[in-house]
């Protein structure tokens, strides 16, 4: 009995896969089917499954291909080496030892390339909508002034440097880890200029060590022009911006330095931060400046909310330049954010109503926002 | 003309990008990373634009006989020595971080890694004193900032929750204290009364407060990271999206032009 | 009494500097340590290495560098020990240049202690310029951006290699972060090739990663000196994450107790004035 248990177990063949069933990879640039099967009833006790593959030349399917040895309780395979428009068939083979069965062939599946990808439907939505929102308001801006709440932290600015020129010491600006590609540094950027105007006026210096040399050569012109339109090229030094390293804590011990041997009387550190954040942060409030930062990492605004006078948190940052320019284009689009942030939180509020519902009621339909802002 | 044409590519390579992100299909499903690719070539050659400025900038404090001199000499020999030992480790091993290379024995692992390791290591001590300068019951919320990193800070650690009976106990007899004290100067007895039955509440919470925070104190922790901070943080990352979406407008239209020359 | 007040809320940081050196070293000099519970999330991540099959590559990417060392670089070894005991083969590359010698030295150390063979368990592919770059082109094919390893063999002779394209023959992706890499591997190794990924951070960077393990976007995560002291336990190989526990425990309390000093000091002259 138990011999006959043992040839049935050894000498006949596992049940094949069933069900297989290929399409082409939606929302991608083509080359790609996936394969998607029902698991051998015989999965248990297989070695693998092998994934065949056939391609049609000239009307005729060509020999099977081996794809790839798969693990048992994989029903599963994304082939990504399709050429488009071309016929692909497929079949799939349960092995345990020496010997194996063969499911049924696929239906046929052609990849191709698509024009749009549906699943970003959401964000293209939302897009139009903040355009929406921004001409609409660009076009508020010509007719009328548009209101922005204080941002203490942009007040401060000449408060700052007033204080720096009645201590007779330099301002510092530190731009950052970030490099010119990245938006808190344009950010800034653009309060530098500011900055460098005021200092212009005021006829005090202003010190920028770099961390990435294209944020350098950028600065240095931006500094220029700061001095150049308060009136005062003749103050510009070039030497006071100046690249100082590329790497994090080589950039933030030369930050300490200078700090420690020039006392500047007021700090600014706009820009993307990482760990050394704490570091500047401190040694700038031991030499007692008065300090004004501002940073979109969020993992360093506790640090310097806590050792720094003045904080811009996140947004703020980017607000600065339309705040301080009151250019109507900039305030437009400052206004036209916050109509958009509204909208998300109603549709968040709304999200949180409806997966409630389809909590309570274990009905999915009530996923249908959820799913329609599922973004792959 | 001088700003017209960084503005028209800004604003074609800008236009272009964003409706790749909707297109799959080739050219525009691998834009992304084409001009990724673009980018960081072309940000390796700055590099020696900055290397460039740092020298001149110590070169010109050593031949001023400037005060600092002596550090921007040792800065220039540094950095020498650095590329001299790093070509040659290149050269003789084919790359200077292969194991047996004296670069990443000697100056890697015994000058370079102690440096940074010191300077992350600074951390420890700068945000315990920036924790005791910050962390004052100003207002409401910075008691609630307050209350928040003390239940965090020892619920985030071993056996913390040993140590927060005492805590509890020393902060409620100080409120005991402060409600006494408020009380004592009080003509109307009504006040008086409010501020000795606070203080009784307050000593009487020790214990109950106590047993709580000793069985709960982690989970508690574990509720103020996971749920009103990641609350929080999130919405923070909206705004900042949003802001970063309004600015790459501005960038794209024109309308922010800082970056320009 | 007043000037008693003053000087509590205004102590010299020389004085919490020295109090914080000596509540971190003496611990450390010590080496006692206490019994602690695994946080979920740790959990999570040791589980899921358990239970992966004999045989199974697991990628590992450091991204960090040696400022982030004390916190990582345990981890990484006690991980690698795991790995290599589970005999599951070990693939590394990086995206801090900087930090990539740190990973080769553990990996070769901890390979030589398990008497691990290199090609055949595991290979050092080495560092790419591009970080979003290269992981999309790795979720397509491997070998366009790493056909040669580090010493520059070519990747195809690699037996461990031989049947290694994309994600989809990678079981596990192990991400050592520092900053924010870990991000760009959720948002295109996870989002859009589907892999399986636990992510392993400093203190600093952690509460920025647990959106994604709450959305079970990642399999596990394991934060700070804490989460590495963690895993130490759970794999009954403790080291220095271990005992560098008491010393944290010590220096949070020390802190605490500055804090309500300078509180006491804040409010009574509030109260004199």
């Amino acid at each position: 009995m138990i011999k006959i248990i043992l040839f049935l177990f050894l000498y006949i063949p596992p049940l094949p896969p069933s069900n297989i069933k290929a399409n082409d990879y939606p929302n991608d640039a083509g080359g790609k089917i996936e394969i998607k099967w029902e698991l051998s009833p015989s999965d248990s006790i297989i070695d693998n499954y092998i994934i065949f593959r056939q391609e049609e030349i000239e009307g005729k399917w060509s020999l099977p291909e081996t794809l790839e040895i798969l693990p048992r309780g994989t029903n599963y395979f994304l082939d990504s080496n399709c050429k488009n428009k071309v016929k692909y068939r497929y079949f799939i083979r349960a092995i345990k030892g020496e010997i194996w069965s063969d499911s049924e062939f696929s239906n046929v599946a052609v990849a191709h390339a698509e024009w749009f990808h549906k699943k970003r439907t959401s964000v293209l939505i939302l897009l139009i909508i903040i355009l929406a929102f921004l001409l609409y308001f660009v076009r508020r801006a010509k007719k009328e002034e548009l209101f922005i709440r204080k941002i203490t932290g942009l007040d401060a600015i000449d408060e700052a440097v007033g204080r720096s020129t009645e201590l007779g010491r330099p301002l510092l600006f530190i731009l950052g880890l970030g490099t010119i590609a990245e938006i808190p540094t344009i950010a800034g950027l653009s309060i530098l200029k500011r900055v460098s105007k005021k200092a212009g006026e005021y006829e005090v210096d202003i010190i920028v060590p770099c961390y990435d040399p294209v944020v350098f050569v950028a600065a240095q012109e931006t500094v220029k022009e700061g001095f150049i339109e308060a009136g005062r090229p003749d103050l510009y030094k070039e030497g006071n911006v100046f690249f100082l390293s590329y790497d994090q804590f080589g950039y933030a011990a030369g930050c300490d330095g200078i700090m420690v041997r020039e006392r500047p009387g007021a700090i600014f550190l706009q820009g993307y931060f990482y760990a050394e954040s704490l570091i500047l942060a401190e040694t700038g409030n031991s030499i007692g400046a008065i300090q004004i930062s501002g940073t979109t990492a969020v993992t360093q605004l506790p640090f310097f909310i806590a050792a720094t006078d003045y904080t811009l948190i996140g947004e703020e940052m980017y607000a600065a330049s339309a705040y301080l320019t009151r250019d109507p284009l900039s305030l437009a689009t400052i206004k036209g954010e916050d109509y958009v942030k509204a909208l998300l939180i109603i549709i968040v509020i709304a999200g949180l109503i409806l997966e409630t519902i389809a909590f309570l009621t274990k009905n999915s339909l009530f996923h249908f926002l959820k799913n329609f802002f599922e973004v792959i | 003309m001088k700003k017209g044409v960084p503005l028209f590519i800004t604003f074609i390579s800008g236009f272009i990008l964003i409706v790749a992100l909707f297109i799959p299909h080739e050219p525009f499903g691998s834009l992304q990373e084409r001009f990724n690719d673009w980018y960081i070539i072309v940000s390796g050659f700055t590099l020696i634009l900055g290397i460039d400025s740092l020298l001149a900038y110590h070169y010109r404090k050593i031949k001023r006989k400037e005060k600092e001199a002596p550090y921007s000499f040792a800065l220039l020999l540094t950095f020498i020595i650095t590329l001299l030992w790093g070509i040659y480790s290149g050269i003789k091993h084919g790359n200077p971080f292969a194991p047996t290379s004296t670069f990443l024995r000697y100056f890697y692992t015994y000058v370079f890694v102690p440096l940074q390791a010191t300077m992350f290591s600074l951390l420890a001590f700068f945000i315990a004193s920036a924790a005791y300068r910050a962390f004052r019951a100003r207002g409401l919320n910075a008691t609630l900032l307050l209350i928040s990193a003390g239940i965090v800070m020892l619920g985030r650690v071993p056996k913390g929750e040993d140590f927060s009976p005492y805590f509890i106990a020393v902060t409620f007899i100080l409120i005991a204290i402060v409600c006494i004290l408020e009380a004592l100067p009080r003509i109307s007895i009504y006040e008086r009364v409010l501020f000795f039955g606070l203080a009784i509440i307050s000593l009487i919470l020790i214990f109950p407060i106590g047993i709580f925070l000793k069985t709960k104190l982690p989970l508690l922790s574990d509720w103020i990271m996971n749920v009103p901070q990641l609350g929080a943080k999130r919405g923070l990352f909206i705004g900042i999206s949003l802001g970063a979406i309004a600015m790459a407008l501005r960038i794209i239209l024109g309308i922010e032009r800082t970056y320009l020359k | 009494m007043k000037e008693f007040f003053e000087k509590i809320s205004k102590i010299d940081r020389r004085i919490i500097y020295l109090l914080v050196f000596i509540s971190i070293t003496i611990p450390l000099l010590i080496k006692k340590g206490f019994e602690f519970e695994a946080l979920p999330e740790v959990k999570n991540a040791y589980e899921f290495i358990e239970k992966l099959p004999t045989g199974s590559r697991v990628l590992i990417s450091i991204d960090y560098d040696a400022a982030s060392m004390p916190e990582l670089q345990p981890l990484l070894e006690v991980m690698l020990v795991h790995l290599f005991k589970k005999d599951l083969k070990v693939i590394m590359m990086g995206h801090w240049p900087l930090g990539l010698p740190l990973g080769q030295i553990a990996l070769e150390k901890i390979a030589k202690e398990m008497k691990k063979e290199y090609g055949r368990d595991y290979v050092f592919l080495g560092y790419r310029p591009g970080i979003a770059a290269v992981m999309l082109n790795m979720g397509k094919e491997i070998r366009m951006v790493f056909d040669v390893d580090y010493k520059g063999t070519p990747i195809d002779s690699l037996p461990l290699m031989k049947n290694v394209h994309n994600y989809n023959d990678i079981a596990l992706l192990i991400g050592f972060e520092a900053g924010a890499v870990g991000d760009y591997w959720v948002q295109f190794a996870q989002a859009r090739y589907g892999q399986k990924i636990i992510l392993t951070s400093t203190a600093v960077v952690a509460p920025d990663l647990y959106p994604y393990f709450q959305a079970k976007q990642i399999e596990g995560l394991i934060g700070g000196l804490r989460g590495a002291a963690d895993y130490e336990n759970l794999l009954k190989r403790r080291g220095f994450a271990y005992s560098g526990m008491t010393a944290q425990t010590i220096i949070h309390v020390i802190i605490l107790i500055f804090i309500i000093i300078g509180n006491i000091g804040f409010i009574a002259l509030r109260r004199i004035k």
